[in-house]
């Protein structure tokens, strides 16, 4: 009898991802998601190829939209630190929306208290302000998780919502009040950020903490209690770490990051704080959420997060293009975004499991 | 209830015809393990058959493919003569096979009741649960089981349980058995009433199958027949008449069983570590630790023996710290240490190895990495204060891997990619070269082969010869008896006495660990 | 003054009910879904837009419809591909609100005059439906034999599957249901209480149902207690003068309330005195994928 031969598929479990394989995994499902967005933009009548033309060759340009990538993708590493580091201890922070209008709150407060101030002392003490009150609220949240075992998502996203409020309560008529509608009083000139090559200066800042970071978790003892923590709680207790002061700790590190993030976005360019009425498309809160997607997509290391995070930047920006240059609807950069956690949540399988050919005989 | 596909098949089934077969039975594993090689076996109604086997002999695989988990590679199954085929558990249990889980496959949070009725076929889609309530208790009163089937699982004790998941399987409509280790973690009374109501059922007609490790005695006070496997053959079959615990013992083992530790003798120095009065909780709020008193000294193993769930486990966790006491003292180095916390407890000397070795490595963890859980702490192995010296760290996993001999590619080596015995291996590496005064070993030995067991039995028994005090937990008495200096059975959550080896008599150790004979002693 | 208020409140309250009922289930067959902020959008979005096209009774159909083809995709992925379900969730919600916000947006605005949900004297007959599924789930989960099989795979599903219960049939079936129910939370929330589309109109609705169901530690009479409680303090929150007029506090600190409540009562419900209760009932393999060996 001749033996039947034809390739069928199996599914193997992984007993442990390498590193590279993980990379490619990352990079494929960025890769789909590409593809999957270039099929909206077809949908809706665009040659994808000449929308990505459009995007990247706007989001690039030094005189164009450049100096904005650069701002975004820079915020969207704040945010993206101020994940990886609760998320390494195994901690889903995704209040960084609120940690960061806590941190505008904070930095806001000094600048307008102490307008007078010499630059060289305001914008420090802007800074430190804003990061206390990003790790205070982020602590509260890994307190309660820690110390009470409160759900720590859903208690992130109550306070995003209570945050936002708060700012809306200070800027849309209270003390803080601007002539424009849902916009706040300028900030004092001494307030405003420095500029290097039309970005603010905190953007050279977040590269610095960025490699903090890394070391941080690598190279010190806290960070090898966080990553232990984070990929076996009960060895971790076994072995002494204690969970309740770990999850504060990575909170209130990753809070601050996160409210440094509030100088960084608004000390700049505009110089004031904006703050939609609610049913509006609050386009800057919820770019902090990139911070979860792009936190998993570069598994955690927070050297890529940078790269990644301006390249994001650049799509954000650049689909502003569509809209006004193609005339495309709003919502394309959250478009892509939901695009993208989608795909990457589905290809998490291939963290697990791999697809490999074998071939079947059947029959001697 | 309706007549099921297994009443017909065993209608009229007389006592002593053949109801099983299996032929020629093999299974072998991707990456060519062969685990089961042409295995025959038969059973008849109304007979307990017993098969026997070391860890690894294929006795698990073989059990998985009668019930349906597994299919064989080659070979054939039959019911009464008739050719057979599972797919699955279901498939298995229509045939009326029934199956008692070593790790007991019931849902603590349901009741008994709840528990016997999931899934059952013949269940109506609105529970009509006193009719189903008359039924089990019928066929409880038929065997002479005594059980309350409006408790909770959880609530009930290791033979109750396994006598829920005997009536499930009646219920079921089994006349085949699969009892899976039955006994292991049954104190040696509930073992004489569970092995009564084996023989009722068998006199009753129906086929019974004990897969069995270690306890031979029971073997042999119970099986008709015994039918013993290694490497995945079966290398015997006798009747009861002809099996004694000699060559039982050596044909499972294939040589002859010897302890090559040999215990010394060491001078007993200074207390290391003292408990007075010790009271804990267990993890659903019931006493489990009841007014313990005990001292540990240099240079010496002191030995606890016990059945699974006597208070040992949340003992050893009082103990490091991972669960708070209710009443009582420790001190520990003359420091009363009662409301220390875990890291405070490594600092000043403790050492601890987990029951589960899950407990105890991280896989994803290079050696290196999960060596450094011992030392993140440990000022020598931190620099400039915040940092982890990863070179000393290296050089100390390189130093384990050769000392404990533990085999692995390199110290950059994901833990994961490790046997069994090699991570036990490593995790005491990591624990002993903290060189702590106090070394708790909790199941230090479970589920390893012969070779790593001993590994592990010399390396405590070295290490107390260095003057260390050794706190061993075991449910194996003859690993008790062999390595501890003193020995302490404990029963429900008290010592019933605290014995230097030298008077020990294992049959009285067995009856307090039974509670058979209560003394009471504190020291 | 006061009967709109309470229908209003019984309105939000009708929407967690929804969205929370459907949780429940979920969970009580052990899958977590974190994404129901997502369902009850792509619920609302789509049934908005079926509305515009095919009227009132198509959007609601519609909408549930969606919510429930997402419900099943979260089967897909935590189940069948064995994604994390937080993971698995949180790329819903994500792409639920990126999705929502390219496709719906540009048709904001109020639903088309004489569009208009049945009421009783302002009341929505979909609260009374709200109240008959609960019931019913409540009913399914403590009588009858589905109900014991979708607890035991909560709690235990490798026991489940050899007492013959189809584990995965099981889940694909509650994360389906609670999908749907979501999806219908979502068009309940754009057709009748909102009548109108608006960028993210759900407003952390769905992160509050979430809460609920942890708060009713799994049990549907306590959660139709937290869903009228929160409806109240919800509906408070938007317009505390029709309680009030003379209520001094500016808009937004109230708008805090709701959410500042769910974490005192999530915290409250943690400690150490109901956490033994709350052991006892959550179901004990949420969030686990399970691995057939």
């Amino acid at each position: 009898m001749i033996g039947l031969r034809f390739p069928k598929l199996k599914c193997e479990r992984i007993v442990i991802l390498t590193g590279a394989d993980a990379v490619k995994i990352s990079a494929l499902s960025v890769v789909i998601s590409f593809m999957l967005f270039g099929a909206f933009v077809a949908f809706e009548g665009t040659d994808p190829l000449v929308a990505y033309e459009h995007i990247f060759s706007f989001a690039f340009d030094p005189k164009l939209g450049l100096p904005i990538t650069l701002h975004r993708g820079f915020f969207l590493v704040f945010n993206t630190l101020a994940f990886i580091i609760p998320m390494a201890a195994g901690i889903w922070n995704i209040g960084m929306e609120g940690q960061f209008y806590l941190g505008t709150i904070g930095a806001f407060a000094v600048a307008y208290s102490f307008p007078d101030l010499n630059q060289a002392i305001l914008i420090p003490l802007m800074l430190i302000s804003g990061a206390i009150f990003g790790a205070a609220y982020g602590a509260l949240a890994g307190f309660l998780k820690g110390k009470m075992n409160v759900n720590e998502v859903v208690v992130t996203i109550m306070l995003n919502n209570i945050a936002f409020w708060l700012v809306y309560l200070l800027t849309v008529g209270g003390p803080w009040a601007g002539i424009a509608e849902s916009t706040s009083k300028p900030l004092p000139k001494n307030a405003c950020a420095p500029m290097v090559w039309n970005t603010p200066f905190t953007s050279i800042f977040v590269i610095v903490v960025a490699i903090l970071v890394y070391f941080f978790l690598k190279k010190t003892t806290i960070g090898y209690q966080i990553r232990t923590l984070g990929s076996n709680p009960i060895v971790a207790k076994h072995v002494g770490i204690s969970a309740p002061k770990i999850s504060v700790i990575v909170m209130a590190i990753g809070g601050a990051i996160a409210g440094l993030s509030g100088y960084h976005m608004w000390a700049g360019d505009p110089a004031f704080l904006m703050i939609p009425r609610p049913e509006a498309y609050k386009a800057i809160g919820d770019l902090t959420y990139w911070g979860i997607i792009l936190g998993l997509i570069c598994l955690l290391n927070p050297l890529t997060s940078v790269p990644a995070s301006i390249f994001i930047g650049s799509i954000i920006v650049g689909t502003t293009v569509l809209v006004r240059r193609l005339r495309m609807p709003f919502g394309l950069d959250v478009l892509f975004l939901g695009i993208i956690s989608l795909v990457f949540a589905a290809f998490q399988f291939f963290h697990q499991y791999r697809i490999r050919r074998v071939k079947v005989v059947i029959g001697k | 209830m309706s007549t099921t596909e297994a009443d017909i098949l065993f209608k009229d089934v007389k006592k002593g015809e053949i109801i099983l077969e299996m032929r020629g039975i093999t299974k072998i594993y991707p990456g060519g393990v062969v685990a089961n090689d042409h295995i025959d076996f038969d059973l008849r109604a109304g007979e307990i058959h017993a098969l026997l086997g070391e860890n690894g002999a294929g006795k698990t695989t073989l059990m998985n493919i009668l019930y349906g988990l597994l299919r064989p590679d080659e070979g054939e199954i039959y019911i009464r003569g008739r050719k057979v085929e599972f797919k699955s558990p279901l498939d298995a249990i229509r045939m009326g096979i029934g199956m008692v889980h070593q790790h007991r496959k019931l849902i603590p949070a349901h009741t008994v009741l709840e528990n016997i009725v999931l899934g059952h076929p013949k269940v109506g889609k609105i529970l009509n649960l006193h009719e189903i309530e008359r039924e089990v208790k019928e066929l409880c009163e038929k065997y002479g089981f005594k059980l309350d089937l409006h408790a909770k699982v959880w609530q009930l004790s290791a033979g109750e349980k396994q006598m829920v998941e005997i009536v499930k399987a009646l219920y079921r409509g089994a006349r085949i058995l699969i009892l899976d280790e039955p006994t292991s973690e049954l104190t040696p009374v509930e073992t004489e009433k569970f092995l009564e109501s084996i023989k009722v059922m068998a006199e009753k007609g129906l086929g019974i199958v004990p897969f069995v490790t270690h306890k031979l005695p029971i073997v042999l006070s119970v099986a008709d027949r015994i039918t013993i496997l290694r490497r995945g053959k079966v290398v015997a079959r006798m009747s009861r008449e002809e099996a004694t615990m000699v060559n039982l013992a050596k044909r499972m083992v294939g040589r002859e069983v010897l302890f090559r530790t040999v215990r010394v003798k060491t001078k007993i120095g200074e207390p290391i570590l003292e408990v007075r009065d010790l009271h804990a909780l267990n993890d659903r709020g019931v006493p489990a630790v009841r007014g313990i008193s005990f001292v540990i000294r240099e240079g010496e193993i002191f030995g606890i023996a016990g059945v699974t769930g006597n208070g040992q486990q949340e003992l050893a966790e009082v103990l490091i710290g991972l669960r708070k006491p209710i009443k009582g003292k420790i001190i520990f180095r003359g420091r009363d240490i009662t409301n220390a916390s875990i890291l405070e407890r490594w600092k000043l000397g403790m050492g601890y190895i987990p029951p589960e070795r899950e407990f105890g490595a991280i896989k994803d963890f290079t050696l290196v990495e999960n060596i450094a859980m011992n030392y993140y702490f440990d000022e020598k192995f931190v620099k400039s204060k915040f940092l982890l010296d990863y070179d000393k760290l290296r050089e100390l996993a390189m130093k384990a891997i050769s000392e404990f001999n533990i085999m692995a590619p390199g110290v950059d080596t994901k833990a994961g990619h490790l046997s069994g015995g090699n991570l036990q291996k490593l995790i005491l590496a990591r624990v002993m070269m903290r060189r702590p005064k106090l070394l708790i070993a909790n199941l230090p030995t479970h589920g390893l082969d012969v070779g790593a067991t001993e590994f592990v039995r010399n390396k405590l028994m070295e290490y107390k010869k260095e003057g260390a005090a050794v706190l061993l937990i075991s449910e194996d008495l003859d690993e008790v008896l062999s390595l501890s200096d003193r020995v302490a059975p404990i029963y429900e959550g008290r010592f019933v006495s605290i014995l230097p080896i030298e008077m020990v008599k294992k049959e009285e150790i067995g009856a307090m660990m039974a509670g058979a004979i209560s003394e009471g002693v504190a020291e | 003054m006061i009967w709109p208020f309470i229908t209003r409140s019984l309105g939000i309250a009708t929407i967690l009910l929804l969205a929370a009922i459907g949780e429940l289930l979920d969970e009580r067959a052990g899958v977590l879904n974190v994404g129901i902020e997502g369902l009850m959008l792509f619920g609302g979005a789509a049934g908005f837009l079926a509305a515009l096209k095919w009227g009132l009774l198509a959007g609601f159909i519609v909408g549930t419809i969606v919510g429930g083809a997402f419900g099943l995709l979260h089967a897909v992925l935590s189940i069948t591909l064995k994604v994390n379900q937080v993971v698995s969730g949180m790329g819903i919600w994500l792409f639920a609100m990126g999705f929502v916000t390219y496709w719906a947006d540009r048709y904001s605005g109020p639903l088309p005059m004489g569009m208009v949900s049945p009421s009783i004297h302002g009341l929505s007959p979909m609260f009374f439906i709200a109240l008959a599924i609960l019931f019913a789930i409540w009913f399914i989960l403590s009588r009858t034999h589905l109900g014991l099989k979708i607890r035991s795979v909560g709690e235990d599903p490798s026991t489940a599957e050899v007492s013959g219960v189809n584990v995965v049939k099981i889940r694909y079936l509650c994360t389906t249901i609670g999908g749907l129910l979501g999806g219908l939370a979502g068009a309940f929330l754009t057709l009748t209480y909102l009548a109108c589309w608006s960028h993210l109109p759900t407003m952390g609705l769905g992160w509050v149902a979430l809460a609920l169901v942890q708060f009713s530690i799994w049990r549907p009479p306590i959660l139709l207690a937290g869903a009228l409680l929160f409806g109240f303090i919800w509906q408070f929150a938007i317009s505390p003068e029709t309680i009030y007029a003379g209520i001094p506090a500016p808009l937004p600190v109230l708008r805090m309330l709701p959410f500042a409540v769910t974490i005192i009562f999530l915290t409250v419900i943690s400690s150490e005195r109901f956490r033994k209760k709350w052991a006892l009932a959550k179901p004990a393999a949420l969030g686990q994928p399970y691995i057939k060996e």
